[in-house]
């Protein structure tokens, strides 16, 4: 018995292309965020971090640069992720939108405060 | 208020079994971890904008409960990362996979293999919180 399959091509649209997305920023994800909690949760630990901690990790640009990956990926993975699960809760198209704005201005205004954290670094207190 | 009490009342009694469960935790894990990113993102941005309170804030996550929190998180994270890969998997390169039968078998081995990675990490973060807070 073969399996009959027919390729269908479905215009891009807002939810496939979410779709898709969390899946691949779900793969990227593993490694960034399994790696940055390893490190900081586990091996150095909430006791251990502190304005110097952050300091001297951020001196190396590289782990800026993780971080402001991470920050990207696993926020908005995240925010979609809520977008989805509330739209099983929320009804009708113009509620669903509303909801969506909503998200998307909470998305963006944490993104940008953390994304200016991590350019402007640590201010050492007098 | 209704589709949440019928959405509980369903939860509660639909007999999903394995796939249904696994359904539940990714919602929980990813939630539970996207609350917790979105203050983290918060208390990391006082170090460059109120430095003065990022110390009180990291003594906040040095408390029992957050310690106690964070060893939860830290299974959402694995349990999340786990799970998610199994689905992406599956839609992406083998939806022939989605049968009953499979689905059961992994979301057990995913949930497994979870707790497996979990332990060691859980075990170093119990340590330091007795370390630390109990004066073991």
């Amino acid at each position: 018995m073969t399996a009959q399959t027919e390729r269908v091509s479905v215009p891009p649209r807002l939810d496939i292309t979410a779709w898709k997305w969390m899946r691949y920023s779900g793969i990227l994800l593993i490694p960034l965020a399994w790696i940055h909690v390893a490190i900081n949760d586990v091996i150095v630990g909430v006791h251990a971090i502190d304005l110097n901690y952050v300091q001297m990790r951020w001196a190396f640009i590289g782990w800026r640069i993780y971080d402001f990956a991470l920050l990207a990926f696993a926020f908005a993975h995240g925010v979609n992720g809520l977008r989805q699960v509330l739209n099983d809760y929320v009804r009708g198209e113009s509620n669903r939108r509303r909801l969506a704005w909503l998200l998307f201005v909470f998305w963006l205004v944490l993104s940008i405060i953390g994304a200016a954290a991590i350019v402007g670094g640590v201010r050492m207190p007098e | 208020m209704d589709t949440l009490q019928t959405n509980v009342a369903g939860l509660a009694t639909y007999r999903g079994r394995e796939g249904q469960i696994s359904f539940i935790l990714h919602r929980l894990t990813g939630l539970g971890t996207l609350l917790f990113l979105s203050l983290h993102i918060l208390d990391t941005a006082t170090v460059y904008f109120i430095p003065s309170l990022y110390e009180h804030a990291i003594d906040l996550y040095r408390s029992t409960p957050f310690m106690l929190g964070e060893i939860i998180l830290v299974f959402s994270v694995i349990y999340h990362g786990a799970n998610g890969l199994r689905i992406a998997y599956f839609d992406l390169y083998r939806p022939d996979l989605w049968n009953i039968e499979t689905n059961r078998k992994s979301a057990i081995w995913t949930l497994g293999i979870s707790i497996v990675l979990w332990i060691p990490a859980a075990f170093l973060m119990m340590r330091a919180l007795l370390i630390h807070n109990f004066g073991l």
